[in-house]
């Protein structure tokens, strides 16, 4: 049994100018231990579809409109508040973006820990306090025991972003999802945080899901990535097929978009490289949502009228469009031309 | 910390210095001696030796020099006016009636104003948050005197036979209630906004959301990771709002006839007994200097990032 | 015609269209206020309040030209009246009209509000402008002065400045209700400053050695103007209310010509019998207040669309 599958997915937020659907009918699942790399451009529904799991969506204007989300066989979104709070941090945690805002100014970093501690289990303050020790050395942080009183504003940025890791470990969770995770920090210490944490998801037997707009980042550490545009699926394969044989437009341009380091794979990159912008979610393209931008699209075909299905390309590898590379005449290659 | 709060102390004694100043200066300027007024027929040998003892003949940094002293050593000297009387007599007269008035009112302000605001605050765009603001909106804009005629008037006389409240005097607790309602409502509006202001904003932050991600319930999750942070501008509000409360005691003590330092103020002024109009608006200088201090300590208590910024 | 150096180089920087930051501020200004127009008239609270405002002012200009009655005609058969179509607020003890007298009132309190509230801007430009502008130590200096005098009672000085002068009329109250109330103008007046001095546009005039009173002029003040705006109408309800304080302690104008204050508290003489005649006033006061406070937070919203959307 997958230990998260999610059905059907819809999350819509219901504003004054009308009704964005920020995420529209997704579908996926994920196995104990697994990572799941979500890729997408700001807009693209990746991050309300990890709110929406967790139950954390603002209410109003935000609402779940239909779709499941079970976790373990529990439907996620059926559950009461008060059930929600006992999954939040023990069964699955979540870390975010923006560790400069993320952890409260006013509360030590001790007290941020233990208090997740003590809220899933009944153990003494004492106690709690050795566990969040332990937890700080786990995350590499020097002199845990010494700075366990220190405020979060006397931590770098990416030292709080550890701090997030050690609160989010603090209660052994099953599914750990990390939304952005490097985003926000420095160059030289993403590659060190993406690597902890891969590290602590393997000693921790957790599964992750790994929320990104760089394919770099989920390259080395996802097995499967799901590409999402516009509150659709667009993708969704293996790690591997995904990287040699992208189907989707919209994939091939992320991938483009990579500058290409001899030797060494993919590094990092960013989306700004593929011309148009992101659709309005307000009013979204009658079809397909990627056809005002796709470079295979025409005015006068399908791709203005059906709405294309996500379908199995081959085995375990979903695409949603009428124009997917293997389908295409003359085939392959549009950008791998190496001067 | 420690640092912090002995720097502050001792910035405040300046501060003082120069209120007073201010004040001594100020005074100095009103026209009339109080012993040259032309009803009063007094020698010119007597009026001499009166300016001695007070110290009249004296150059103003002399003059100056002495009243500071006597601040210092709370001898406020004696009052122009009232023979054999000290304003230290009067301070200790009326000084607590108008801390218990002030007292109550805060209290009554901030149990009210501050369950109000965070309502309306949690319950943001409803009709339960119209409400509120429109009560708070109206209950800052409503000049104390016709909140504190009204109460009067209804509550006193109209039904004064079911309440059982005296409309005016300050000798029990029946007394109190009216004037500590009428001079607690404007702080209370005050209180309202502020931390519905605040708190949605707290509401809006990634913190809250991580307090929350980690399964803390959610009374836990308003009352100390909201709560804190929003209570930190309410805080600062606090000195300004003891202005607010004096200005107001002026008014309610007068309506009310309470025995308390507004009331006597006003007083002073009409019979020109200048050394108690300068005691006492040196007094409440300092006590707003006094809460400014506090007010300044508690921030850095609840919120440790300027603690550091100032050590 | 011949300029002198520099203007030609500013003047040049000015016209090139879009290409020097320098070029942005003129060009965001005008659409900052229509942009701030449009804003402002979505917000209905803000636009009621706004009307109200302009009626009481109207009511206050218009009224005592068209009453009937002598705003101080004494007649005591018709002493304390109580709402009626001849007088639409009643009369006082003395029988006059409190229609036509409101009115007349509220000439005198918003006359004293205005003068007061600009006066009190006027001092905090100064200090603030200056003490934004010249930065440094003399900032510092200004600043710990400010912080000492900060949350100071305004009443005390009102009530000591006006036994300073000795004579209670329109100017001297102003001056009174002035002098301890200038603070926070200051405060915001140098914050603005300090923001804008930072700006590119600013700091482009600067490299291309505009002068000191050309910058304040030209680029800091014009933008200081939105907050000035928001100001008069924090500043007013407080003025306004002051006023009210001081005339209700018997510290007010002479009469026969009544403030709103005053006026309550010649009603509150006779509150037991005939509570119209504190009522009447206090409303009024209590309405201009609450629409300026309106108002101030609908220009706030519409002027400083960061602030906005919760």
């Amino acid at each position: 049994m997958a230990l998260l599958e999610v059905r059907n997915l819809a999350t819509h937020f219901f504003t004054r100018e009308g009704t964005v659907r920020a995420v529209d009918g997704v579908s996926f699942a994920l196995e104990p231990g697994k990572t799941l790399g979500i890729v997408g451009e700001s807009g693209s529904g990746k991050s309300v579809t990890a709110l929406s799991i967790m139950g954390l969506i603002p209410k109003p204007p935000a609402e779940i409109v239909s779709g499941d989300v079970l976790f373990e066989g529990r439907d996620l979104t059926k559950l009461s508040e008060k059930q929600l709070e006992d999954v939040r941090g023990r069964e699955i945690a979540m870390i975010f973006q923006d560790p400069m805002t993320s952890l409260n100014p006013t509360l030590t970093i001790g007290t941020q820990i233990t208090e997740t501690i003590r809220r899933h289990y009944d153990v003494p303050k004492q106690q709690a306090r050795k566990k969040a020790v332990e937890l700080l050395e786990e995350v590499q942080i020097p002199r845990a025991a010494d700075r366990l009183d220190d405020y979060p504003h006397r931590f770098s940025g990416g030292m709080r972003q550890r701090v997030m890791i050690a609160i989010a470990l603090s209660c052994d969770p099953k599914l750990l999802i990390a939304d952005e995770p490097t985003t926000a920090l420095d160059v030289t210490v993403q590659a060190a945080v993406l690597d902890l944490l891969d590290d602590l998801r393997q000693a921790h037997e957790m599964a992750m899901i790994l929320i990104t707009h760089d394919m770099g980042v989920v390259a080395e550490s996802a097995d499967d990535i799901v590409v999402m545009y516009g509150g659709q699926i667009v993708e969704h394969a293996s790690v591997n097929d995904l990287f040699d044989r992208p189907e989707h437009p919209y994939t091939e341009a992320l991938l483009g978009a990579l500058p290409q380091i001899e030797g060494e794979g993919i590094r990092t990159g960013r989306l700004t490289a593929i011309p148009g912008r992101p659709p309005d979610l307000k009013n979204p393209p009658p079809a397909c949502r990627f056809a005002p931008r796709c470079p295979y699209a025409n005015a006068n075909d399908s791709c203005a009228t059906v709405i294309p299905e996500l379908r199995e390309i081959r085995k375990d590898h979903w695409v949603r469009t009428a124009h997917p590379a293997c389908e295409r005449a003359g085939a392959r290659e549009p950008e791998k031309v190496q001067a | 910390m420690t640092t912090f709060i002995i720097r502050r102390l001792f910035w405040t004694i300046p501060v003082i210095l120069l209120v007073i100043l201010l004040t001594f200066t100020m005074m100095r300027q009103i026209q009339g001696n109080p012993f040259r007024k032309s009803e009063r027929a007094v020698p010119e040998a007597v009026q001499r030796n009166l300016e001695r003892k007070f110290n009249l003949d004296k150059p103003w940094y002399l003059q100056y020099a002495y009243y500071v002293k006597g601040v210092a050593t709370y001898d406020l000297g004696p009052s122009l006016v009232l023979r054999g009387r000290t304003v230290n007599d009067i301070v200790e007269e009326h000084f607590p009636v108008s801390i218990e008035l002030g007292l109550y009112a805060f209290l009554f302000a901030l149990i009210t104003g501050v369950p109000l605001g965070m309502i309306a605050a949690l319950r943001h765009n409803t009709a339960l948050d119209y409400g509120a603001m429109f009560f708070s909106n109206v209950g800052h804009a409503v000049p104390s005197f016709l909140v504190a005629t009204l109460l009067i008037y209804f509550f006193a006389l109209q039904w004064g036979d079911v309440t059982g409240l005296p409309t005016s005097g300050w000798s029990s607790w029946e007394h109190k209630i009216l004037p500590s309602i009428a001079l607690g409502l404007g702080p209370m509006a005050l209180f309202a906004r502020l931390v519905r202001g605040t708190m949605l904003e707290t509401l809006q932050q990634d913190y809250v959301r991580t307090a929350r991600a980690k399964g803390l319930h959610y009374r836990r999750v308003v009352g100390l990771h909201v709560l804190r942070n929003s209570l930190i501008p309410v805080v600062t509000a606090a000195g300004p709002l003891l202005g607010f409360i004096i200005t107001g005691s002026f008014i309610i003590e007068l309506i009310f006839n309470v025995p308390g330092i507004g009331q006597y103020f006003v007083t002073a002024v009409n019979a020109r007994d200048y050394s108690v109009v300068m005691g006492l608006t040196v007094l409440l200088s300092v006590i707003v200097i006094g809460a400014n201090l506090v007010v300044d300590i508690l921030y850095g208590i609840l919120d440790p990032r300027t603690r550091d910024a100032r050590t | 015609m011949v300029a002198n150096p520099t203007d030609i180089r500013e003047e040049g920087i000015a016209v090139e269209p879009g290409a020097a930051p320098a070029s942005g501020a003129p060009l965001r200004q005008s659409n900052l206020w229509r942009d701030a127009w449009r804003r402002y008239i979505r917000n209905r609270g803000a636009v009621v309040a706004g009307s109200i405002f302009v009626l009481v002012l109207l009511y206050c200009l218009i009224a005592p030209i068209l009453s009937p009655h002598d705003p101080n005609a004494v007649d005591f058969a018709m002493a304390s009246q109580n709402p009626t179509w001849e007088h639409p607020f009643g009369t006082d003890k003395f029988g006059r009209d409190l229609f036509t007298r409101t009115a007349l009132g509220g000439r005198v309190s918003m006359a004293i509000g205005f003068g007061a509230t600009l006066a009190i801007l006027a001092i905090g430009v100064v200090y603030g402008a200056i003490s934004g502008f010249v930065g440094g130590r003399l900032d510092n200096g200004l600043m710990r002065f400010l912080d000492a005098l900060y949350g100071l009672p305004y009443l005390p000085f009102a009530i000591i400045t006006l036994a300073i002068i000795g004579k209670t009329n329109l100017w001297t109250m102003m001056v009174a209700l002035s002098i301890a109330s200038w603070f926070t103008a200051a405060r915001i007046v140098r914050g603005q400053v300090i923001t804008l001095k930072e700006n590119d546009y600013v700091r482009a005039a600067k490299a291309v050695g505009a002068r000191w009173y050309r910058i304040l002029g030209r680029h800091l003040l014009p933008n200081t103007l939105g907050v000035l705006i928001i100001a008069i109408f924090l500043e007013l309800p407080a003025v306004i209310l002051g006023e009210a304080f001081l005339s209700f302690i018997g510290l007010g104008i002479s009469p026969p010509d009544a403030s709103w204050g005053a006026m309550a508290q010649e009603g509150r003489t006779v509150y037991r019998t005939h509570p119209t005649a504190i009522i009447v006033p206090s409303i009024a006061i209590a309405t201009l207040v609450l629409c300026a406070n309106f108002v101030a937070d609908g220009l706030r919203d519409a002027l400083d669309p960061r602030t906005k959307e919760s």
